[in-house]
């Protein structure tokens, strides 16, 4: 074949599609990086009006908070709904759509008294009677709701003391009842709205906050549009009356290699959980900003079955502890975006004991001491150690996102450094539940988010070790006995103490192993400022939000 | 054919109660609890867990599900999604148009691609343009599309910037996503179209056409291709089920809605009306395309004739 004279032309062409592939690799000057906590840079005015669109990474089944479980749901309905207190990125709980509230001294009764100047976006008033349709929809075993009715606890009913004041009663003390009231899954709904719609509700959302539910089409988008008569910000925001924004849209990016491509072709102007070895290229990159979100409640985590030889001998669950080595993981997968975690709270949660740090430090030679104790030995030379004639041998599952699979890797080959041969077999999540709950396992990984600390009884109460989520399937009274104590203290301080207790207490049996706190990685370009994320870390504060240019 | 046409799809119906209830049995036997699954985002206890187990009705024993399952069926109520509580028809439907733009603009790009290739190499047999289009099609046929997808997006969405990157919604988001999966499908279609035309370019009747001194377009076209096309009608028919299956790659990286990810999701989580729903409507869709390649066989194929 004779290209003549077009070599030169293709040629040329060619060398051009190569740099400007490479220009886009090439870090430039490095922008300081923008985290959660920290200020934008709000020297100039906010402007008002633009579109932004907001990439999710998964598309829920269902969108209705009260009825669904999903977090992502909560990015955009967050801004849609308001709640009854809000709380502050320490954890302080500030006034909602209650002005102030009392708690009485048994308590068992939360008194509301709201505030008078709210009204949902279809033009119905916000007053007691809403909060009493809310509470108890939630309740209703009618309307099967899978996370905001767990959040409710001993909830037994909710009173009318007038229209604009409410009493809520408790069977029992409800400590985490003030978190469980500040998120979006107890939002205030528009009872008309929702009487009107029925099972299609979640098509046609109704709230009293910032921005406005326009349109769901499932699997495809969800578009806010921002509500001009919002006048009662709660002071966790930084401004008051209607939003920026115009209009915000959700999109759904599902596939992790494609969200930074929608960023980066301007598809996209916020993508959320950004993969960590893309971070890096876009924390350079002036045109970007990055947003790494700590997130609280239970870190990755492994559960050592404690019911399952080997791992029911203590003394084997402690060697596995000592001999990982959570940095080594956390710098090789997570490009050092995560702290390492040793408990298991991550540290941005509220009671967080950072007395665990120093229990389990990386130390092979004490592993190897203990698993000698426990009279694991490599009497054969080939690097396993054995007992009775049987090799340490552990079986691990690992689901197939959030970087488990490697996570899983790693981990084999530190533990294979010990002489513990730790097999991994990769599950879809369903038959890990199903492995786990029938406790096939040594090691499995499961992970709760939350604010509040009572999550910790999800996994290490003993009611939950038989068809729950206590995947160590440790039965402990005096975890049970703390955590029990934990949900029913309303005093703060008694109630740090008590947690505290039951984390090294969990440490010192070994139920887990700990490997990093969540940090969510989000990317926008530079030109949006305001953007915020909540306590709860996955979800984003949307209402100071604007586009500068 | 008015007749053979009725008869099978009367034929149907014993088919589609088998997947039905083939699919029951296979969904119960596969692990996890659906209640579990329900609940394991939101750290649901023990109790809850099986609170939620009896409102759904999984406590009840196989047959009187099985039992309330067809009764369901015979009037064509295929239930709510237990995670979303909308109707099965409804969420299948909302899903459904975006699925059957993408294989059909697929399977059309598919055919033109691959019967274009076909004749070319089959006419130009031997030289080196046969020898391209090969391997061009075995190069379509071997590349995964999940590669090619995000190959192709980086290259025309983010370095030329010409198409979006994703979504759905007009010719511009369609282009790229049905090119991928059509050219997996052109491949094999080419390769099919070369061998079936060659053959028939040796038979007899076409050199009488030749020597009768028809323009050789003219052989091509209307006497060899035509002859050429049966046996690729059938393959087309497999390749629609490679396309069905294609979509569901497909929707997850460009972030279309569609039935495939609609399915593969509700698998994963074990949401049994959403899987016995989707599943019984693509046997419905499978007999109906196996149905109409059956009768463009008759038409092709005159001494193909149904009773």
């Amino acid at each position: 074949m004779h290209l003549g004279k077009h070599a030169h032309g293709l040629l040329a062409a060619a060398i051009l599609l190569i740099l400007i592939a490479l220009s886009a690799c090439t870090p430039t000057n490095v922008a300081a990086p923008t985290d959660n906590n920290g200020r934008t840079d709000t020297a100039a005015a906010p402007k008002e009006g633009g579109r932004l669109v907001y990439g999710l990474t998964l598309a829920p089944s269902g969108i209705d908070p009260h009825i669904d479980a999903s977090s992502e749901l909560g990015i955009p309905l967050t801004s849609v709904y308001d709640t009854l207190v809000y709380q502050n990125l320490d954890g302080s709980f500030v006034p909602g759509l209650a002005e102030r509230w009392e708690i009485a001294p048994n308590g068992q009764t939360y008194t509301f008294y709201l505030r008078r100047d709210v009204q949902f976006h279809d033009g119905t008033r916000f007053d007691a009677h809403a909060v009493k349709f809310n509470l108890d929809r939630i309740a209703s075993p009618d309307t099967m709701s899978r996370k905001a009715r767990g959040m409710l606890g001993t909830y037994s009913h909710t009173e009318v003391v007038d229209d604009f004041t409410v009493k809520v009663h408790f069977e029992q003390p409800y400590a985490p009842f003030l978190d469980s009231l500040s998120q979006v899954y107890l939002g205030m709904a528009s009872p008309a709205a929702v009487q009107q719609w029925g099972a299609e509700y979640q098509l046609h959302q109704v709230g009293t906050g910032p921005f406005i539910f326009q349109e769901y089409v499932p699997n495809d988008h969800l578009t806010l549009a921002r509500n001009p008569e919002y006048a009662w910000a709660p002071s966790v925001y930084l401004h008051n009356g209607p939003a920026y924004l115009d209009e915000i849209l959700f999109r759904f990016y599902v596939d992790p290699a494609v969200r930074v491509l929608a960023l980066e072709s301007g598809e996209a102007d916020v993508m959320g959980e950004i993969p960590p070895q893309d971070a890096a290229r876009l924390e350079a990159n002036p045109e970007f900003s990055l947003y790494r979100v700590a997130i609280p409640g239970q870190p990755l985590q492994f559960f050592i079955n404690t019911e399952n030889p080997p791992t029911d001998d203590p003394l084997v669950r402690q060697a596995l502890l000592y001999a990982t080595d959570q940095q080594a993981i956390v710098d090789t997968i997570f490009q050092g975006y995560s702290p390492p975690a040793h408990g298991p709270l991550s540290a941005v949660t509220l009671a967080y004991n950072d007395e665990v740090v120093e229990l389990y430090p990386y130390d092979p030679d004490q592993a190897d001491a203990l698993l000698k104790e426990a009279r694991w030995i490599d009497s054969d030379g080939d690097g396993i150690r054995e007992k009775e004639g049987q090799p340490l041998l552990l079986r691990g599952y690992v689901m197939s996102w959030g970087y488990l699979p490697e996570v899983g890797q790693l981990l084999q080959a530190q533990l294979r450094e010990i002489g513990v041969d730790l097999q991994i077999e990769l599950v879809a999540f369903p038959a890990a539940v199903e492995a786990a709950g029938q406790g096939l396992h040594h090691l499995v990984p499961m992970t709760f988010s939350g604010s509040d600390p009572n999550l910790l009884g999800t996994t290490y109460l003993s009611s939950n070790a038989d068809g729950g989520f206590n995947w160590s399937k440790v039965r402990d009274a005096e975890i049970d006995r703390l955590l029990a104590e934990g949900l029913t203290q309303l005093d703060a301080s008694a109630r740090l103490a008590l947690y505290a207790s039951a984390q090294t207490r969990i440490m010192d049996l070994g139920l887990v192993l700990p490997i990093r706190d969540y940090v969510n990685l989000n990317a926008a370009r530079f030109a949006v400022r305001g953007l915020r994320y909540d306590r709860q870390g996955w979800f984003p504060w949307l209402y100071d939000t604007y586009l500068e240019e | 054919m008015m007749l053979y046409i009725g008869r099978r799809l009367l034929g149907a119906i014993p088919v589609l109660w088998g997947v039905a209830t083939l699919v029951f049995v296979i969904m119960r036997l596969l692990p996890g609890d659906p209640a579990a699954l329900m609940l394991s985002e939101a750290g649901g206890s023990a109790q809850a867990i099986a609170e939620l187990r009896t409102e759904l009705g999984l406590d009840e024993s196989l047959l009187v599900q099985y039992g309330y399952h067809l009764a369901r069926l015979a009037q064509a109520d295929l239930g709510a999604s237990l995670f979303s509580q909308r109707s099965v028809i409804t969420t299948i439907a909302e899903q459904l148009p975006s699925t059957i733009e993408l294989a059909l603009a697929a399977m059309l790009l598919a055919i033109a691609l691959g019967t274009a290739l076909g004749i070319l190499a089959a006419v130009n047999n031997g030289t080196w343009i046969d020898t391209l289009v090969m391997a061009i099609s075995v190069a379509g046929i071997s590349t995964p599309i999940f590669w090619s997808a995000i190959l192709l997006i980086w290259l025309f969405a983010l370095i030329l910037g010409w198409l979006p990157a994703t979504g759905q919604g007009g010719l511009r988001h369609l282009i790229l996503p049905a090119l991928v999966l059509g050219l997996a499908s052109a491949g094999a279609i080419t390769r099919l179209v070369r061998a079936s035309l060659l053959e028939v370019m040796h038979q007899d009747f076409v050199n009488t056409a030749r020597a009768k001194g028809l323009a050789e377009r003219t052989v091509l076209v209307q006497h060899a291709l035509k002859n050429a096309f049966i046996p690729v009608t059938s393959i087309i028919g497999l390749q629609f089920g490679f396309l069905l299956g294609g979509t569901v790659v497909i929707e997850t990286i460009f972030s279309r809605p569609g039935i495939g990810r609609l399915m593969v999701n509700a698998i994963l989580w074990k949401d049994l009306p959403l899987v016995q729903g989707i599943v019984l409507f693509v046997a419905l869709v499978y007999t109906l395309v196996n149905l109409a390649t059956d009768v463009a066989y008759a038409y092709l194929d005159p001494r193909i004739r149904y009773g």
